[in-house]
């Protein structure tokens, strides 16, 4: 949506600078060197910032990376470098394809199902009346601002074995079965329970943004759709979708952004167990840099996850080159 | 026109590679400087742990040091124990460390082995080296060297409801069987109430677990050289087990097959007064008798029997070790501080606070209540988890001790399978 709205934005300035600039032709070619120059000066300060905010931590991470820094190099400041040894360590480890794969799955569903939710609570907010919405709206808000752990701890005790409200609902309902049922038993089921977690507490900004997106497309375009006879569908289909479409593709890359890198949820639930059944990269690099101090190992677990997450996304990338390409 | 949009392009995906590159980088770790103030005058930074010395004790302590030192001030700082190692590890990487450090017993090996920590093999004479608790000094040794000085040591004991137990006619339990057979019928006595509870046993309290494999005669792990690999496959673990998963199913407790100890607090839910036993250290009594004042007449501990009759169970030590960290400017003055803290004086105060001394064999101020005594019973025979550098990461990260309770005691896996998998994993871990 933003990424609509600033080429739109930059379409008028584009049309009237060479208007302003046509009057004062002869100086242009006398001020060129400075003008040409200004805008890059006056961008420098803000560039020279975000090099060294980003720029030197991910500097840092490489060369990191690339030594062995355990607990003794640490305090001693000793430097020590050992080459592609942590690289050989963790991709030699046949646990790390599993690790990375669960991550991987994980991202996908949790970021699929996020975004769909939050684009059909969007849908439906455009359809009810004001007063369901505001209470949609308030409730989807209070999630969100429910802090990180506070939101964990309150999904720990609905899950609870013995004193978890779902399984007592369920003993309830009938499903005796349910009775002491542990759903932190095996990795898969932890992971849905967390990723349930993450839907939750994702959904609000998304329906938010995608509602503000949805509100934003023209009435007499529906207008036009209900007269050409156009069923529900085809309505979504051919006018909802096209506008929605940068929007939803911004969102669920950030989204998975966001979810390739959750950490908190699944250490404050399991820790990764059972048995590091639910341990994604983020889990990893925690136990080989905080449990174990190995920072070096630890940091060659981000390059490969910076890059891992490059390759997600390229797709998202491509499609962005393309886009301004062609505006 | 084409050339304009590759730069656009380009523009494109370098915002997109520092939005990945910023995502992952926040999660990278990052160690920033905390010292205390810098060497002027002198100034000794002591760090304790939260509740491990009665403040009366320090509050003497640091006076009594100031007193004897002129120009020397202590700059005393209580530490919590969530996320100390980090802030450890931050601390020593520093230019200025602490001068004095409280560090686990679980957790010394590994501080010890990365050199961060000074060799005080010289001074253990000097620091009432002939009186320290063996199971302390084995976890401060690290290749035939003293990093540390112990401080003080807590163990396990079964804390019981004493008018519970009198009113179904039940004696503390001498032998393993006895105890059994306590729970039993403590259990019945008590049928009446279907929320009582006449153990409480959560379903990942690995440290009792630690208690059975030993009395067992097995361990969680050997050294095999300077390596360490994991024992739990034996027959002597798989019985230590056993036993766990008995108490478990006589009692019939309804604690969580999947937590520790700590979530929620056992002693919360003994406080409520629905539970007739817990396998609790001296703290959570304490911790409980705040919340239920009434439970103070009523409450009382016996050591972990054995299953040889007469005899106590051995008990982990939970514990801490006094170290000085080899960045420290003041070394000298800390050796004096650790050298007045080992005097009898203040040793005395540690067991009157209930604690085991770490450098003093004299108990009799701790045997003077029925849990002192439980303690003091128990305390000689204490040991502790492997002493190796890596064990601090099983605690600090993935137990497979824990994943094993779990999952034998919720018919997940067999005896067998329970075992053999941690083992496997514990194996990995310790091998760094």
């Amino acid at each position: 949506m933003t990424a609509v709205h600033t080429t739109d934005a930059g379409v008028p300035t584009n049309k009237s600078a060479p208007r302003r600039a046509a009057p004062g032709g002869a100086p242009r070619r006398r001020g060129s060197s400075f003008d040409r120059l200004l805008p890059y000066l006056l961008l420098a300060p803000a560039f020279a910032a975000i090099l060294w905010l980003i720029g030197w931590p991910v500097l840092s991470l490489l060369v990191t990376s690339f030594r062995k820094l355990n607990l003794k190099e640490l305090t001693r400041g000793e430097v020590v470098w050992v080459g592609l040894d942590n690289y050989t360590e963790i991709l030699g480890n046949p646990d790390f394809w599993i690790i990375t794969a669960r991550t991987v799955i994980f991202t996908v569903a949790v970021v699929g199902l996020s975004v769909l939710s939050g684009l059909l609570i969007a849908l439906l907010m455009r359809q009810v009346s004001p007063v369901v919405r505001i209470v949609l709206q308030v409730t989807m808000l209070l999630a969100w601002a429910m802090p990180l752990i506070a939101a964990t701890t309150v999904y720990q005790w609905i899950f609870d074995q013995q004193y978890g409200i779902l399984n007592k609902t369920l003993v309830k309902l009938g499903f005796d079965g349910f009775a002491g049922y542990s759903w932190f038993s095996t990795g898969t089921s932890t992971l849905a329970v967390i990723g349930l977690l993450v839907v939750w507490q994702a959904v609000p900004f998304l329906a938010f943004s995608l509602y503000a997106g949805a509100i934003g497309i023209p009435r007499d375009q529906y207008e036009a759709a209900a007269i050409d006879g156009a069923s529900p569908w085809q309505t979504f289909r051919s006018v909802t979708w096209p506008e929605l479409r940068p929007l939803v593709m911004m969102l669920t890359f950030l989204s998975m952004l966001w979810d390739f890198k959750v950490f908190t949820q699944i250490w404050a639930f399991r820790k990764g167990g059972p048995d590091g059944a639910s341990t994604t990269l983020p889990v990893l690099q925690y136990l080989e840099g905080i449990s174990k101090s190995h920072f070096g190992v630890a940091a060659a677990v981000s390059v490969v996850m910076m890059v891992l997450l490059g390759v997600l996304t390229f797709q998202y990338l491509r499609r962005l080159i393309k886009q301004e390409g062609t505006l | 026109m084409g050339k304009g949009a590759h730069v656009k392009g380009w523009r494109g995906l370098a915002v997109g590679a520092a939005a990945v590159a910023v995502a992952v980088a926040g999660c990278g770790t990052s160690t920033n400087d905390s010292g205390g103030n810098s060497g002027e005058a002198k100034t000794l930074t002591v760090w304790l742990m939260d509740g491990s010395a009665p403040e009366t004790l320090t509050n003497a302590l640091n006076k009594e040091f100031q007193d004897s030192h002129s120009g020397v001030t202590v700059n005393y700082e209580v530490q919590k124990w969530t996320g100390i190692q980090e802030k450890l590890t931050t601390a020593l990487a520093s230019n200025n460390p602490p001068d004095v450090i409280e560090l686990g017993n679980t957790q010394t090996a590994k501080f010890a082995a990365d050199e961060t920590l000074l060799d005080l093999s010289g001074d253990v004479s000097n620091l009432n080296g002939d009186q320290w608790l063996g199971g302390l000094k084995d976890s401060l040794t690290w290749n035939g060297k003293q990093y540390g000085m112990p401080f003080y040591a807590a163990n396990r004991t079964v804390v019981y409801r004493t008018d519970l137990f009198q009113a179904a006619g039940i004696e503390p339990p001498k032998s393993r069987d006895e105890w059994v057979a306590a729970i039993e019928k403590l259990k019945t006595a008590n049928a009446a109430d279907p929320e009582f509870q006449s153990l409480y046993l959560p379903g990942q309290s690995w440290y009792a677990l630690l208690s059975f494999i030993w009395d067992e005669g097995g361990d969680v792990a050997k050294a095999q050289g300077s390596a360490w690999a994991g024992a739990l496959n034996t027959p002597e673990a798989k019985a230590g087990l056993d036993f766990y998963k008995k108490l478990v199913d006589t009692s019939g407790t309804k604690a969580p097959k999947d937590v520790d100890e700590a979530t929620p607090q056992q002693f919360e839910v003994f406080a409520k007064g629905k539970v007739g036993m817990m396998i609790a250290l001296p703290w959570e009594l304490g911790s409980a008798v705040k919340a239920d004042p009434t439970l103070k007449d009523k409450t009382a501990a016996f050591p972990i029997p054995s299953k040889t009759a007469g005899k106590t169970a051995p008990v982990f030590l939970g514990g801490s070790n006094l170290a000085i960290p080899g960045g420290s400017k003041n070394q000298d003055l800390a050796k004096e501080y650790l050298k007045l803290l080992s005097s009898a004086k203040y040793q005395d105060q540690l067991a009157e606070a209930g604690a085991v001394p770490g450098t003093s064999k004299d108990t009799a101020k701790l045997a003077t209540s029925p849990l002192g005594k439980a303690l003091a019973a128990s305390a000689p025979t204490g040991k502790v988890t492997p002493t190796t550098p890596t064990w601090a990461a099983v605690e600090a990260g993935q137990n497979p001790l824990k994943d094993m309770l779990t999952a034998y005691l919720t018919g997940a896996k067999s005896l067998d399978q329970a075992t053999s998998d941690a083992n496997t994993a514990l194996s990995k871990t310790l091998g760094g």
